[in-house]
């Protein structure tokens, strides 16, 4: 008990010491971390939107909700057909989407909004397909065959701003990551920085301690602390960045799709997500911190 | 019983710096040694390989039988702790007080608080300043100061108290203070060895004096004077 007194005395006597480079560190922790967290939710909310799209899956056939079993078969018997028309084929695969898995769907949508959730049963919403063309161009030759047959309500494409964005944000995600990285390293830097700094204002008790025997843990445990409070800090900051970025989108989401139309909305991040994503930045935040001041304290604590 | 014992240790610096050659000597439990010669005769280099703050380069370094060359990092800090040191410049911690700066000693190999209540003023007793203990070191005389670094070095009950020029920024009268203290404590049955340039408390002492010369052993007399020809 006396050990973790001491222990928390000396780091935050040394993290006041040097007010100026704890900011400055703390600072760039922060940003780097928000930086990375962000660009992941963000990527979150466009998987969330396109994740029926991946794969390959071009086409959503979309059944009417009281669409009867046989035309549900019918329209399985054309899909298989397609599937195996030798050099005719126009369809690779296609998979089956109950009502049971529209409702799964529906919920992992709608987690944060348990009302709806709660209001809504398997039987309200429809069944469908999910399907991949042989070829992308082929897309449009399968949506001509579905779209007026009996019991379908309507056949979905991907649309070409889906594809787009996949793209984007493929390329915006590696831009936010390399930038992240670059600030990263120069918060590792500031904290090893930092550190330095603490060993030599404290050169002299550091030399006392290790000539009346203290073990290299206890010297540097208090450094090792400063750091990590650093690394910590500046993630808890960011954490809470990317948590008003959560908040931002989805108002903005709603906004734009006012009422009902957003109960269709498959962009979303969800609590989930933030959590997952903060999880990581606080994390890397931890191990930024305490890789800083090990690096730091490696000169000092040599023979 | 035998404390500490070198056998042909020789120590070379980069550069070909020859600190010490082919030393070997042996000195028993509760003696007082004191090592005598020149700046740059080896004595620091001696008391470093003692505190294996350097690693003999050839040779071997004895300290109640076992080969410290041979110490993993991480069993230093245990060797240091049977170690006690005191330096010229005393190596005080100015924002501490008198009593945290001996306490801390003990803080820092992790004892517990109600051992270090009991033995720091003890302690500060026994070097007799006990009143002095809520000072700071800049507010005491260099034979205090001294004092305090000495209480430090001794607080933990050491096997061995090694003390590189003590009195080196002392005065006579301070030095014969000094010097009482570390006979007390050498009484105790810690052995003493003090590296020294004063000729004066090596001759009024009357202990063992080993003699360096350029790394060399050159003389080991019981009862001797710091120097034959002087």
């Amino acid at each position: 008990m006396s050990r973790l007194a001491y222990f928390t005395r000396e780091t935050l006597i040394s993290l006041r010491r040097n007010l100026l480079m704890t900011f400055a560190g703390v600072m760039t922790v922060s940003v780097s971390l928000f930086l990375f967290g962000g660009i992941l939710l963000v990527s979150r909310v466009v998987d969330h939107g396109t994740s029926k799209w991946k794969h390959g899956v071009e086409l959503e056939i979309f059944m009417q909700v009281k669409a009867s079993r046989r035309q549900i078969d019918l329209v399985k018997a054309s899909l298989e057909a397609d599937t195996h028309g030798g050099a005719d084929a126009t369809v690779k695969s296609y998979r089956f989407f109950t009502k049971e898995d529209a409702l799964k769907e529906f919920k992992k949508l709608f987690q944060d909004e348990p009302v709806l959730v709660e209001a809504t049963t398997a039987d309200a919403l429809p069944t469908s397909y999910r399907v991949v063309p042989r070829r992308p161009e082929l897309t449009t030759t399968i949506q001509k065959e579905f779209e007026h047959v009996p019991g379908v309500k309507a056949v979905n494409t991907a649309a070409k701003q889906v594809k787009t964005l996949l793209t984007a944000t493929r390329w915006i995600r590696l831009a936010f990551f390399l930038m992240a990285g670059v600030l990263l390293a120069s918060s590792l830097f500031l904290i090893v920085n930092t550190i330095r700094l603490a060993t030599f204002a404290r050169r002299r008790e550091i030399e006392v301690m290790k000539l009346v025997g203290a073990s290299n843990w206890f010297v540097r445990v208090p450094f090792m602390a400063e750091g990590l409070v650093q690394g910590a800090i500046g993630a808890g900051f960011a954490f809470g960045l990317v948590y008003l970025l959560k908040w931002i989108i989805t108002n903005l989401l709603k906004s734009r799709h006012n009422g009902s139309a957003s109960l269709f909305q498959p962009f979303y991040a969800s609590s989930h997500d933030v959590f997952v994503i903060g999880s990581w930045v606080l994390l890397i935040g931890a191990v930024i911190g305490v890789a800083g001041s090990m690096i730091g304290l490696r000169k000092f604590l040599e023979a | 019983m035998r404390m500490i014992r070198f056998e042909n240790v020789c120590k070379t610096y980069k550069g070909d710096v020859q600190a010490l050659r082919e030393v070997s000597l042996d000195i028993a439990k509760g003696e007082f040694v004191f090592l005598v010669g020149p700046s740059g005769s080896g004595k620091s280099t001696f008391l470093k390989l003692l505190l294996r703050d350097e690693v003999a380069t050839a040779g071997s370094v004895l300290v109640a039988g076992r080969d410290i060359g041979r110490l993993g990092a991480w069993k230093v800090p245990a060797l240091r702790r049977n170690i006690g040191c005191v330096f010229q410049d005393y190596k005080l911690l100015t924002n501490k007080t008198v009593y945290e700066n001996v306490a801390f000693a003990l803080e820092v190999i992790g004892r517990p608080k109600h051992i270090i209540r009991t033995q720091v003023p003890q302690i500060l007793d026994l070097v007799g300043l006990t009143k002095k203990s809520d000072n700071f070191p800049t507010e005491l005389s260099g034979g205090e100061q001294q004092r305090v670094s000495i209480a430090r070095a001794f607080v933990n009950r050491p096997l061995i108290l090694l003390a590189d020029e003590p009195t080196g920024n002392l005065d006579p009268a301070t030095t014969v203070g000094i010097m009482r203290l570390l006979d007390r404590i050498n009484r105790t049955g810690t052995t003493v060895v003090m590296a020294t340039h004063d000729q004066r408390i090596v001759d009024a002492m009357r202990r063992r004096v080993m003699e360096l010369d350029h790394g060399s052993l050159v003389r080991d007399q019981v009862r001797g004077v710091y120097g034959v020809g002087s």
